[in-house]
C-alpha cells in the first residue's frame, strides 16, 4: 500500500493531545492504522506530551493520596470493554461503535451509519461506490474528512487509494470520480448534510438525511 | 505522604516498570507515583480539570500502570509517553457526554497487534531524544503556545486573552513551532 495523501502535523498533534473532536479523530485513526509513517509522528507527538508532563510543576496531592492508591492497587481491573462483531468491510477503529446496514442512496453508491457521536455537527459514515461512479457532490458547509479503506478514487487534487487521507473544507467543491476496477469504500467525518445530486438525489434527500 | 520525586531518567522508569511487571514492586510503584502523579495533576487541571477530577485521574492514571505494566514495551515508548497516552485516554473517557462515545479505545485499536520488533531498535529512546532536542531548540513562548493551544485545548482568542498578546502573535508563535517541530521530527519515517 503507497500512502501519499497524509493529515498535516497540526492536525496528528491535535489527535495526539486528545483535543481533535471524536468524529474526525475516528477518521485519523483510520489512517493511521493504516500508516506506519502517521504513527511514528504521532508517536513523537506523545514523546512531546509525556515531555511536557516531566516539566510540568508538581502539584500539590491531597492529603493521603498516596495511601488512597497503594490501598486501591489489588482492586479487580474493570472489566474489558465490549467490542462489536467486526462487520465486513470495517476498519478495526471502528469495533467500538455500531455500524449500520449499508443503503441504497443512488446508482452504484451506498451509504452506512457508524454511531460516533455527533460533534458540532460532524458526522461518521462509510460510503460505498461502484466502480467509474461519482461519490455524492462535495458542496458541504464544513470540514469533510475522508480515510481511503479500499479501491480509489480522484478529483482535482489527485488519486487517492487505500490509506489514503482527504480534508477538504467548505472552499473545495470538487466531484471525486472512482476509478474504474475496484469497489472503493471510504470512512467520511463531514460536517453538515451531503447533498444528493440531480433529479433522483432531490427526491431521495426528503427522505434520507445523510 | 512521601515526598515528590524531583526527577527521573527514562532508563530508570522504565527500570521501575519493569519492577512492578516482575514482581509487584510497591516500593517503585511509589516512586513511579511519586514523580508522575502530581505532574499529570497539573497537567489535567491546566487542561480544565478542577483539582479533585484531577486528582482522582491521576490516581487512576498511576493504578492503570500498576495493571498494565507487563505490557509496557521500552522499544516503543518512554514511560512519559506511555503514561500520557494513559492520562489522555482517561481524561477522554471521564469527560465523555455520550455513552457511546468511545474514543479512549480508538487509540488503542489503531496499534498494530503484532508486537513484531521495530524498524528501528531503541525506537523509543532515539525519539526521546529528538523531542527533548525539539523542546530545548524552540523558544519557550512557543512551546507554551503548542502547550495552551494543544494540549490544554485553548482556542486561539483564549489564549490571546491569557497570555496578553495580540492573536495574530499567537498564530505566528504556533506556525513557528510547528515549522520547527516539523524540521525536528519530520524525519521519522
Amino acid at each position: 500500500m503507497t500512502i501519499t495523501h497524509h493529515p498535516d502535523e497540526e492536525t496528528l498533534l491535535a489527535f495526539a493531545s486528545g483535543s481533535l473532536d471524536e468524529p474526525r479523530s475516528v477518521v485519523v485513526a483510520a489512517h493511521v492504522a493504516l500508516c506506519p509513517c502517521c504513527r511514528a509522528t504521532v508517536a513523537a507527538f506523545e514523546q512531546f506530551g509525556g515531555a511536557l508532563v516531566e516539566r510540568a510543576p508538581p502539584a500539590a496531592a491531597r492529603a493521603g493520596s498516596l495511601d488512597e492508591t497503594l490501598a486501591r492497587l489489588d482492586e479487580a481491573a474493570p472489566p474489558a470493554p465490549a467490542l462489536h462483531q467486526p462487520e465486513p468491510d470495517c476498519p478495526g477503529v471502528l469495533a467500538p461503535y455500531e455500524v449500520g446496514r449499508w443503503r441504497w442512496i443512488g446508482p452504484g453508491v451506498h451509504w452506512r451509519k457508524v454511531e460516533v457521536p455527533e460533534s458540532e455537527g460532524t458526522r461518521v459514515f462509510m460510503l460505498k461506490a461502484a466502480p467509474g461512479s461519482s461519490l455524492p457532490h462535495h458542496g458541504h458547509s464544513g470540514v469533510e474528512w475522508t480515510c481511503v479503506l479500499q479501491g480509489a478514487f480522484r478529483h482535482d487534487l489527485g488519486r487517492y487509494g487505500p490509506g489514503d487521507f482527504d480534508a477538504a473544507d467548505d472552499t473545495v467543491d470538487h466531484t471525486p470520480l472512482v476509478e474504474e476496477g475496484d469497489i472503493c469504500i471510504c470512512l467520511v467525518a463531514m460536517q453538515g448534510d451531503l447533498e444528493l445530486r440531480g433529479w433522483l438525489g432531490r427526491l431521495l434527500q426528503p427522505f434520507v438525511r445523510l | 505522604m512521601r515526598c515528590g520525586v524531583e526527577s527521573i531518567t527514562p532508563q530508570i522508569a522504565a527500570t521501575l516498570v519493569r519492577a512492578i511487571a516482575s514482581r509487584g514492586d510497591r516500593e517503585a510503584f511509589k516512586d513511579l507515583f511519586g514523580f508522575y502523579a502530581p505532574r499529570i495533576k497539573t497537567v489535567l487541571m491546566r487542561g480544565g480539570a478542577a483539582a479533585e477530577i484531577a486528582e482522582d485521574l491521576a490516581q487512576e492514571t498511576l493504578i492503570a500502570v500498576w495493571r498494565k505494566a507487563a505490557s509496557y514495551d521500552p522499544q516503543k515508548a518512554t514511560v512519559s509517553a506511555w503514561i500520557f497516552t494513559i492520562a489522555r485516554n482517561l481524561r477522554i473517557d471521564r469527560f465523555r457526554k455520550d455513552q457511546r462515545a468511545q474514543l479512549h479505545q480508538v487509540y488503542e485499536l489503531m496499534l498494530p497487534a503484532e508486537t513484531d520488533p521495530p524498524d528501528v531498535p531503541f525506537e523509543a529512546v532515539e525519539r526521546e531524544r529528538r523531542v527533548r532536542a525539539a523542546l530545548e531548540g524552540l523558544p519557550q513562548e512557543q512551546v507554551r503556545v503548542v502547550e495552551l493551544s494543544f494540549f490544554e485545548g485553548n482556542a486561539h482568542g483564549d489564549i490571546a486573552t491569557k497570555l496578553g498578546i495580540p492573536l495574530g502573535t499567537v498564530k505566528s508563535r504556533l506556525r513557528l513551532a510547528m515549522a520547527r517541530l516539523r524540521d525536528f521530527l519530520g524525519e521519522n519515517s
